[in-house]
């Protein structure tokens, strides 16, 4: 098992070389905390906060409404490779066992949403310093960047799996975009840890810095999540016959 | 005509029009959760703020659904690697008509649904009085405008790019700046805010007594060219795409 998801992981690396999937994780966090900065200065009489306002100001609509989409983008670019032409055909054929292969292919999300997140809080310093802010950095932000990036692993399984099961680029990132403006709702009314879509925003601390969370929910939903979404896209890479669709 | 029927023919069993339906009820979903209980002041704004809050929705959510839809159109060919015996078969161009016709009727079905539901949620709601036809026919038609623009730049990219990643994000940058332009100013020159500059309605809100005072915008000549630039996107979108799709290398 241990190797053939090392040769998966290999593979699936192969298969993105050169492909420029990455310039979205780069292009749109900058675009928010660009902005997100800017809100700030403007409004420095209001946003009194320091680094936490700063921080709603970058999260807010970056971590709603377009990271789940963004990682839906990824997520189908993934599958794509497969649902293109006959790579189904080469795919499960492959000597490695299904689940190495889905693997293969979450790990190769979860890689490139961590170096989103981390992008996303290199920012954050950045724009922060550049704003003129004094005082020391927050020191939760470890705290939301792992929170952050497992709420970002469970978008990740759901948005695998649905692409998984739906051949076209497009819908399930549409289906994304509109999970997280759900997410807004359910945040909102406090099913927000229920809903896989939400789970991000609120280990990110999205919009709202001084939020208590538990973390112990957190965890447990977020693995729950993982484990099920995991289960059933293996599950339907070992039953359903794709290649013949 | 015999290839915009092709066209539909194609789609057939692709559930776009069950993917839009999907799209537009989360748009729906939205303004039904804002102002879900309005109290008797909200109810006396409560056409005008319609015609505030379809822009603010649309300007988040259109630029990714017409990026999925042109997609859906586009992607058929890719999969198919259909191009060079369809070009074979009609001219290039008038494949290039049959996508974008294709593509204008789902639009004007979406818009009228728009307006339809607004329409309904105001007098179900029990807004007072009727709407103001001669605004909203303006909004329907300058909303309908914004997203053909976008559309068409969407189609581009999705005819362009085999990779159809590249044209879905330039959809999310765009529903992501047009999000961000709404705080910077209510026009915009770039076609992603094209729906804050044909909003027909603007706001006060006084942070003393928290109280919005909604208003038919007087557009200024700015303001006015800002609007006159969505018909210029749509005529440099489609000229664009119509020359980049004759010349693809098939």
């Amino acid at each position: 098992m241990h190797t053939s998801y090392i040769r998966a992981v290999r593979a699936e690396s192969l298969k993105l070389k050169r492909s420029p999937v990455w310039l979205a994780f780069f292009a749109l966090p900058l675009i928010s905390a660009f902005f997100g900065t800017m809100n700030y200065k403007m409004n420095i009489g209001v946003l009194k906060s320091e680094w936490y306002s700063l921080w709603s100001q970058h999260s807010l609509f970056l971590c709603y409404l377009f990271m789940p989409a963004l990682i839906g983008t990824y997520c189908s670019y993934l599958w794509r490779l497969e649902h293109t032409r006959h790579n189904w055909n080469s795919f499960l054929t492959a000597p490695l066992p299904i689940s190495s292969l889905y693997l293969g292919k979450l790990t190769q999300a979860v890689r490139v949403t961590i170096l989103g997140n981390l992008w996303i809080f290199l920012l954050f310093y950045v724009c922060g310093k550049l704003a003129g802010i004094q005082s020391p950095f927050p020191k939760e932000v470890p705290e939301w960047f792992l929170c952050g990036t497992l709420g970002a692993v469970v978008v990740c399984c759901v948005q695998l799996l649905l692409s998984l099961m739906i051949r076209s680029f497009a819908i399930p990132i549409g289906i994304a975009l509109a999970g997280g403006i759900l997410g807004l709702y359910m945040t909102n009314h406090d099913y927000g840890m229920n809903y896989p879509y939400s789970i991000y925003c609120l280990g990110m601390r999205a919009n709202n810095p001084s939020m208590e969370i538990s973390i112990s929910t957190l965890l447990v939903n977020s693995l729950g999540y993982i484990i099920v979404f995991a289960a059933l896209s293996i599950f339907y890479l070992r039953k359903h016959e794709i290649a013949a669709n | 005509m015999i290839t915009l029927q092709t066209e539909f023919k194609k789609i057939k069993r692709k559930k776009i029009g069950l993917t839009m339906c999907a799209l537009i009820g989360i748009q729906f979903a939205w303004l039904l959760w804002s102002g879900s209980h309005p109290d008797e002041n909200e109810r006396l704004d409560g056409w005008i703020s319609m015609l505030y809050n379809l822009p603010l929705v649309s300007v988040i959510m259109m630029p990714t659904i017409m990026s999925v839809l042109a997609s859906r159109l586009a992607d058929v060919e890719h999969k198919g690697n259909t191009y060079k015996l369809l070009n074979t078969l009609r001219r290039p161009g008038t494949l290039y008509h049959a996508k974008v016709l294709c593509g204008i009727l789902f639009i004007l079905a979406i818009s009228i649904a728009q307006f339809i539901f607004i329409i309904a949620l105001g007098y179900a709601r029990g807004y007072a009085g009727h709407p103001e036809w001669n605004y909203y026919a303006t909004a329907f038609v300058l909303n309908f405008a914004c997203c053909l623009s976008l559309y068409l730049l969407q189609l581009l990219l999705s005819m362009v790019f085999f990779n159809q990643m590249i044209p879905l994000v330039a959809g999310l940058g765009g529903s992501m700046l047009g999000l961000i332009l709404m705080y910077v100013k209510m026009y915009s020159f770039l076609p992603w805010g094209g729906f804050l500059s044909a909003a027909q309605v603007s706001m006060d809100w006084n942070p003393a007594t928290k109280v919005i005072h909604f208003y038919y915008r007087e557009h200024s000549p700015v303001e006015l060219c800002a609007i006159a630039a969505i018909f210029v996107w749509i005529v440099v979108f489609y000229a664009a795409g119509r020359i980049l799709f004759t010349r693809k290398e098939v």
